[in-house]
């Protein structure tokens, strides 16, 4: 009887502050179906649900271009990031030399740089070579990753030495054991770099705020801010576009949650 | 390895290697220096020329100018503000933000009945993105109607401006970049936990401990360097916090949400002061590098422990 006692508050009490936690998004959620009218009506529930400030959020804005620039910028430098450390980091891992112990050496003190720190000489480059409101300003800087090449040296470094010593014999190269041997193998590893740069490119902030003036080029989270200041005061409306805006993340990590949590716990405890 | 080897695969390893190493080292290699020499070497650099420029007159080059910005930045009153703001902003969050999320993780680190619902709600906020966090609460935190001040008001409290009011902003601010980092460091804490060794608990039940002394004596000694290492992670997080304070205060109200980071984007892009911006920065990276350097040194030691 006891131990059902303490299950039960147990559930009562781990709910409740599941609740507490989600709840800054459940009343964005609830605002972003009211009317005007409705909009500063304390009740937790929507009183008359409506579907209006979404279509006027569509319509007003082009969040869906928004939406577009984000998935694009964010897709091509996950892709990019996947590339160049898979194979930089395979170099540094598999092949030895001194020319890559240096280079390793330079990559773990990259890591120290953060990005705050770099975005003003980046912006004044990128403005420099006229590179202002462009998709290439948004994503090239980004596809060299410190943090990614780091993450799949270590990854190739921990593979057994047997696997690539079978393939040298049968005759492969470098590119083609990075290809049919390592490559295979890091589908985790590097599912979680992806869901780790997705995410991180997703939510960046400062500098695409600086390197775009451009409506088409603004990126969701930067256009939220535009928004926010138009509609002042209609809230509704800013809700729904934040909710639009926060959907593909959110599915994202409801069905990739595992590779979204080794993302995180290998990019910041083990790097 | 070469010794176990046959001598006839040996041979033939001889024979079907045509390429050396170094060509194929080049291909890997070469794209990925070029890109972070652009993009990364050369900003970082640039950051610390440009801290000791003074900005060309007339559309001119840089010149150099010594300590002159440092000098400025040191004895201007405002930075020590924004110093002592952005200090003030981490100091709230990082506790809060600890707190929460190892309650987190402590509440599902024991399998149960639909622990992956509460896992996923309790790491539900990394899928949230800055913005939509800011706004999140904006509705909440409505001095007229939000939840906020009818909470206070039913606790029969004052009720508060929050973002409006000076003394309340950054606070508030860090309250809520505290929630929205609840979801990584839950996510961190949880790996930590993961890792203590079941058979400890066993071995101490047997022995008589209940939960609370299990707790103390294997939980709390076994996670405190996880729980020191993300600390120190989400007090470097919070010192570079940017989006939510553009997207609701942009420093205000009368520069008492004014941290480091934005005043920085403040001197750079409103005020065209780039160089002087540029010494703002670059002590700032001295700031995270240390930080950085003391988590490197302790991911270091405990990956030795292991």
């Amino acid at each position: 009887m006891n131990k059902i006692l303490a299950r039960v508050l147990f559930y009562i009490g781990i709910s409740l502050y599941a609740a507490l936690l989600v709840l800054p998004l459940l009343t964005m959620l609830s605002v972003s179906f009211r009317s005007d009218g409705d909009v500063y009506n304390p009740s937790f529930f929507p009183p008359n649900p409506t579907l209006e400030p979404y279509q006027i959020a569509l319509e007003k804005f082009p969040v869906l271009r928004f939406l577009g620039n984000s998935f694009l910028v964010s897709s091509l430098v996950t892709l990019g990031v996947m590339l160049i450390s898979s194979c930089t980091g395979y170099a540094l891992a598999r092949i030895n030399s001194p020319v890559s112990n240096f280079i390793f050496a330079l990559v773990i003190g990259l890591l120290l740089v953060p990005g705050e720190v770099t975005f003003l000489p980046l912006y004044i480059m990128i403005n420099r070579l006229g590179w202002i409101d462009s998709y290439l300003a948004l994503t090239l800087p980004f596809i060299a990753s410190p943090i990614g090449i780091f993450l799949m040296r270590q990854f190739f470094k921990s593979l057994p030495q047997e696997l690539f010593d079978a393939a040298r014999m049968d005759g492969a190269g470098h590119l083609r054991m990075l290809w049919h041997i390592a490559m295979p193998l890091a589908t985790p590893a590097l599912g979680a770099l992806a869901a780790l740069t997705f995410l991180g490119t997703w939510n960046m902030y400062l500098y695409p705020l600086v390197v775009t003036n451009s409506e088409e080029l603004r990126t969701a989270q930067i256009a939220l801010r535009f928004i926010s200041s138009d509609e002042a005061v209609r809230y509704n409306i800013v809700a729904a576009a934040a909710v639009i805006i926060l959907l593909p993340t959110l599915v994202a990590f409801l069905f990739a949650q595992r590779a979204f949590v080794r993302g995180i716990a290998m990019g910041s405890l083990k790097g | 390895m070469e010794r176990v080897l046959p001598s006839s695969a040996k041979q033939k390893r001889i024979l079907w290697k045509p390429r050396p190493d170094w060509l194929e080292m080049l291909i890997l290699l070469v794209p990925a220096v070029l890109l972070l020499s652009a993009f990364v070497i050369l900003p970082t650099i640039e950051a610390f020329i440009m801290s000791f420029q003074r900005e060309g007159l007339l559309g001119r080059n840089r010149v150099f100018a010594g300590l002159e910005n440092f000098i400025e930045v040191f004895s201007r009153p405002e930075n020590l503000q924004s110093a002592w703001q952005s200090i003030y902003f981490a100091l709230i969050v990082a506790p809060l933000e600890i707190i929460l999320a190892f309650a987190a993780a402590l509440l599902i680190s024991r399998p149960f009945v639909g622990v992956a619902i509460y896992r996923t709600l309790f790491f539900l906020t990394t899928a949230v993105p800055t913005g939509v966090a800011a706004i999140a609460w904006s509705w909440f935190l409505n001095p007229q109607t939000g939840w906020a001040n009818w909470i206070l008001a039913s606790l029969g409290l004052e009720p508060k401006q929050w973002l409006l009011d000076t003394s309340t902003a950054l606070p508030t601010l860090a309250v809520i970049t505290a929630w929205a980092g609840v979801g990584f460091a839950a996510i961190l804490l949880t790996a930590g936990l993961q890792q203590i060794p079941e058979d400890l608990y066993e071995a101490s039940r047997i022995d008589g401990a209940n939960g609370i002394q299990q707790f103390w004596s294997i939980t709390i000694p076994l996670i405190s360097p996880t729980l020191f290492l993300v600390t120190l992670l989400v007090f470097l997080r919070s010192l570079t916090a940017f989006g939510q304070i553009h997207l609701l205060t942009q420093g205000g109200p009368a520069d008492s949400s004014m941290v480091w980071i934005y005043r920085i984007y403040q001197e750079a892009f409103f005020n065209f002061r780039q160089t002087y911006a540029a010494a703002q920065s670059v002590i700032l990276f001295l700031v995270l590098l240390i930080l950085a350097l003391l988590q490197f040194r302790f991911i270091g030691r405990k990956v030795h422990y292991e």
